[in-house]
């Protein structure tokens, strides 16, 4: 399920999941909340991923509260190049907290990071953030794909994981996105 | 003059007698079946599937005598002579309005150039002059009873603070005399005001319509915000907070609201009050709505397949019925955002006309893109999406199941027929609403009316024809005009309305030979044209 304010850009970042397109252009406000389907494949296993991508108004909460519950995985997105959108994501994590399942697999996603001049919540500041909560943290970009695959990939990945037996749970979340991250950073920068 | 009336008179002989030959029909065994409501052509069996809905209904409460003439008036009267004399000048009038419409439509921008209009320049004082803005034929703003602005056309609110403090001073100067202010009339301008507590919406326009129907048009702006965030919601927000700023409720809502105004100035359903019914065969129509009635689910209300803003059918809870205001907000939220296209999306509706107060959720997905068919279900359970999509699994099974799917497909993409198939050579297009199914029925708009400019220029004859034809102080059951481009007709009975364009080449009797020709044309089809059983679950 992707969380996050209005604008942030939860549709672009799931279009470029879905099929790798960016959609440019006007500003399409999300209506309530958009059910999606995409099938990926981790370590040989076909996993089905339902996403659920949530209308950012103020005014759609109610629905989107009302799925909260039932969702395994939650990417909560903030806009690098606004302030508010980050100083939001305490309270879209409280929100979180009060209505999702107790061991939702949460995610926090830096998007818009193609923007280098506009920028205004750095890095770091997203990485302590993620650190208070105990939550992975990435900065990606919808427009140019910067880590779009590996988020899902990786809560593919951690998901998988839970739904086997806990005798071997041998994936770590955090290091693999470490891991995976530094190659497409290096990638992205090339 | 004189051999007006007598042709009008004769026309309704020979259009009445023509309808009750109709054979093997029990639905003419009146006399004249074509005038009694619920006999008409398109009049549905049983029970109609929507709420009965009259023009300006809602208006009807602020102003008296707004009800439609009745036929039986139109049979009985005294003073012929009057009538004329009407009729004449109306004609006159008629070709007058409608050459300066034609030119309005053209030349609108530079119409206004000479005067300044008079409203929104009291505020230019702190505005920079943005030429353009002024330009626009209709603007419209809802503010708040406190004066804050909730929504412009063309946007640019913030600006507009000063212009609203001068609205919100009208409106309430006259509030403070228990009066109401309902319009201004000045310059070619008209500005119209609609008061629904806690919103007040005005219009400024240079158009011809009339007052009534802009009224119309801005309280479907109303209900488009009621069903935005309910009705109770709206008054809770405003006691609590009189200065509240809606519009922080309603952001990336605007798309919505623009969509329904744009449309409004295009498609003649809002003008009608009717639900235009997608032409289809009886038992590709009855094959559709049974795989709806199978798919059935508790909390489901309404299941309705749409395919270009046109329905296709629909399946109700038994004894609920939708408002076409209401079907009419669903078709244009659907259409007015792109976002619907792929997936299945699930969002929280409020009907206004069919309870203001509280919110139905409702699920959007396309079970085609071309042809484009669209199936909305309207559910009252908020945490139903699963059951509600495994109802459209269902549906899509059964169509596919059952071999409707690929005939429907194919019916779909030619759904629009042609004028030329009524085989009245004069016919240009025409508007024939039932008035007890509420539903219309129109040919699509082939040239000379195939750009966007004279679709609009046609919609706006019509709206004049209806708004001549349901005046308050006038109102009038036929029309006749000659224009320079068109000659335009409207007929309102108790159970029909009829607006009918002809050539310019033709007579006064061709036309009228026609629309005989015309209603008995639509009796013949009715099956296809209209649905005539309204089917629940």
């Amino acid at each position: 399920m992707l969380l996050g304010d209005s604008g942030v850009g939860k549709t672009c970042f799931l279009i470029q999941f879905k099929d790798g397109a960016f959609l440019s252009g006007t500003f399409l406000a999300t209506v309530g909340i958009d059910f999606r389907n995409k099938v990926v494949t981790v370590d040989g296993l076909k996993v089905k991923l339902q996403i659920w991508d949530t209308a950012g108004q103020e005014r759609f909460r109610s629905v989107t509260h009302a799925y909260y519950r039932d969702a395994q995985a939650l990417l909560l997105l903030y806009d690098i190049t606004s302030k508010t959108s980050f100083d939001n994501i305490r309270a879209w994590l409280t929100e979180v907290h009060e209505f999702a399942h107790k061991d939702v697999v949460i995610m926090l996603l830096g998007n818009k990071c193609d923007i280098t001049s506009g920028r205004v919540v750095r890095t770091e500041d997203g990485e302590s953030l993620a650190k208070d909560y105990g939550i992975p943290f990435m900065e990606t970009s919808a427009k140019t794909g910067v880590n779009v695959e590996l988020a899902f990939m990786a809560i593919a990945k951690e998901l998988k994981q839970r739904s086997s037996s806990p005798d071997d749970r041998k994936f770590q979340i955090y290091e693999y996105i470490e891991s995976q991250k530094k190659k497409s950073s290096c990638c992205g920068f090339l | 003059m004189a051999s007006d009336v007598d042709k009008r008179s004769h026309w309704e002989t020979a259009a009445a007698s023509s309808l009750s030959v109709d054979p093997g029909n029990d639905r003419s065994d009146s006399p004249a079946p074509a005038l009694i409501q619920g006999m008409e052509p398109g009049a549905s069996q049983d029970e109609a599937m929507f709420v009965h809905a009259q023009s300006y209904e809602d208006l009807t409460g602020e102003v008296e005598g707004m009800e439609p003439a009745s036929p039986g008036l139109e049979g009985q009267i005294e003073n012929m002579e009057e009538i004329t004399q009407d009729f004449s000048k109306l004609s006159t009038q008629l070709s007058v309005s409608s050459s300066h419409s034609d030119e309005q439509s053209r030349e609108a921008p530079c119409e206004c150039g000479d005067s300044p209009p008079p409203v929104i320049q009291e505020a230019d004082g702190e505005l920079h002059p943005q030429d353009d803005w002024y330009q626009h034929q209709k603007h419209v703003f809802v503010l708040s009873e406190a004066g804050k602005p909730v929504y412009s056309r063309y946007r640019s609110e913030e600006a507009l603070s000063s212009t609203a403090g001068v609205m919100m001073a009208l409106v309430s100067f006259l509030e403070t005399e228990k009066n109401a202010i309902r319009s201004i009339h000045a310059d070619g301008y008209t500005v119209v005001f609609v008061r629904r507590s806690p919103l007040v919406l005005v219009s400024v326009s240079h158009t011809r319509q009339s007052e009534q129907e802009i009224a119309q048009e801005l309280l479907y702006i109303y209900y488009q915000i009621v069903s935005l965030v309910t009705l109770t919601q709206l008054h809770h927000l405003f006691q609590q907070r009189p200065s509240y700023d809606l519009r922080r409720l309603l952001s990336g809502s605007e798309r919505i609201t623009d969509n329904l105004l744009d449309s409004m100035d295009t498609d003649p359903s809002f003008l009608l009050a009717s639900v235009r019914c997608l032409p289809l065969t009886s038992g590709l129509r009855d094959a559709a709505t049974y795989c709806l009635q199978q798919a059935k689910a508790k909390s489901l209300v309404f299941s309705i397949l749409m395919s270009a803003q046109q329905l296709v059918t629909l399946v109700r809870k038994k004894d609920q019925y939708l408002h076409p205001i209401d079907i009419h907000l669903l078709f244009n939220l659907v259409t007015s955002s792109s976002s619907f296209r792929e997936g299945e999306a699930w969002t929280p509706v409020c009907l206004p006309k069919f309870n203001p107060s509280g919110f139905f959720h409702t699920y959007i997905s396309y079970l085609s893109h071309k042809p484009e068919l669209l199936l909305l279900m309207v559910s009252t359970d908020r945490e139903d999406f699963f059951t509600v999509s495994n109802c459209k699994k269902k549906i899509m099974e059964r169509l596919e199941k059952r071999g409707t799917w690929t005939p429907l497909k194919e019916a779909l993409s030619n759904s629009l027929y042609d004028v030329a198939q009524v085989g009245i050579p004069e016919l240009r297009h025409f508007l024939y609403k039932s008035k007890s199914s509420r539903l219309f029925t129109s040919p699509a708009m082939t040239a000379p009316y195939n750009t966007e400019v004279e679709q609009k220029r046609l919609v706006s004859l019509y709206q004049y024809l209806h708004g001549r034809a349901h005046c308050s102080s006038h109102p009038l059951t036929t029309i006749y005009h000659i224009g320079p481009q068109e000659n335009i007709l409207a007929w309102v009975t108790e159970a029909f309305e009829l607006y009918v364009c002809f050539s310019p080449l033709g007579t006064k009797s061709s036309a009228v030979n026609g629309v005989s020709r015309l209603l008995r044309w639509i009796r013949k089809e009715e099956e296809k044209l209209f649905i005539l059983s309204s089917s629940t679950y």
